[in-house]
């Protein structure tokens, strides 16, 4: 018992509003068209978002910028030292010890807003899900230990999880 | 062949039969738990007719009650969302700046609308806790599952809930 039993007691002798006797016709009605067709009651159907994967656009963009400045950066050293220029460019860039070449020197991924956004039904299936949306910022840093040179590429992504929830 | 149709009718006449019996059963809580956000029956009956329809169609049982409830109030949030109008008008009696339009409840006496003005003048998460908890009859755990929060914080949104609604009515009594 607790102090608001007298006042729970209450509560539910209030009986709520009955719905009409429409509303069951309507129901049978939907549920014997197809699903595609049916009366959406005044509610549009959801519309198909496009979602950025932002996690792979910035990976992407970054991974572009690093191969760029790492090709400048090469043929700016070959050009430079013509005495090794018979040396096979690859292996230029592929020594990590290589002084005047840009390293990764930083990678975080800061989550600053989960969000939860409820049970649904996913797409092709009748496992009810919860979708649960994270946005987080990236940031890659490259830095040139002989040069002191850096470069840096922050990106905001956005990640949609499906979790699968038990059924109750 | 002709026992296969058969049974196959028998078995949508079951289906058609049950989703009745389980409506029926369900209509008035889900009802006044689309009112929460919905300021009229005719509103609120088209959210909860939009909601059934999408969850029996996967389901064919309200085992998942949960799943029922959320996607009304998924469907409820949808269709508020897209009528800018609506919204404001939503937000401005959520405020408890303007009384519901048509009443939650079947009223009796005095004492009944005085509750049940109360329960209009609650703060909504509240409210919807508590419709969950006492028109519903959602353990603490449903409630949970239902709005992506923690049993605590439901059983306590409930608890302020009764506070709230004692305090409002104390002057009355």
């Amino acid at each position: 018992m607790n102090d608001f039993s007298d006042l729970e007691i209450e509560l539910e002798k209030l009986r709520p509003v009955q719905p009409s006797e429409n509303l069951v016709t309507q129901i049978e009605r939907a549920l014997a068209e197809a699903p595609g067709s049916a009366a959406t009651a005044g509610v549009l159907p959801r519309t198909q978002r496009l979602h950025w994967n932002w996690v792979t656009l910035g990976l992407g963009v970054a991974a572009a910028a690093f191969l760029v400045l790492a090709r400048i950066d090469s043929d700016h050293s070959v050009k430079q030292a013509p005495a090794t220029a018979s040396a096979p460019p690859v292996s230029s860039r592929t020594t990590p010890e290589k002084a005047d070449q840009l390293v990764v020197s930083d990678l975080s991924q800061v989550v600053y807003n989960t969000r939860n956004e409820g049970l649904l039904f996913a797409d092709d299936s009748a496992q009810p899900v919860r979708r649960v949306r994270s946005q987080t910022r990236e940031t890659l840093q490259w830095r040139n230990p002989s040069t002191g040179a850096s470069l840096r590429v922050s990106y905001p992504s956005e990640e949609i999880e499906l979790i699968p929830i038990s059924g109750q | 062949m002709i026992i296969k149709d058969r049974e196959k009718v028998m078995e949508n006449a079951a289906t058609h039969e049950n989703w009745k019996v389980c409506f029926s059963q369900l209509a008035p809580g889900l009802l006044l738990f689309a009112r929460q956000w919905m300021r009229s029956n005719a509103d609120a009956e088209d959210v909860v007719q939009e909601a059934f329809v999408r969850f029996w169609r996967k389901q064919h049982s309200v085992d998942n009650r949960a799943l029922l409830y959320a996607t009304v109030r998924s469907i409820a949030l949808d269709f508020i969302r897209r009528d800018s109008r609506r919204a404001r008008r939503e937000a401005n009696a959520f405020s408890g700046s303007e009384q519901s339009v048509e009443p939650y409840f079947e009223v009796d006496d005095e004492s009944q609308q005085v509750l049940h003005d109360a329960i209009d003048r609650l703060p909504h998460e509240q409210r919807e806790v508590l419709v969950m908890k006492i028109w519903n009859e959602f353990t603490f755990a449903e409630i949970a599952n239902v709005l992506g929060i923690s049993q605590n914080t439901a059983a306590s949104r409930y608890r302020y809930a009764l506070a709230a609604l004692k305090r409002n009515l104390l002057p009355h009594e």
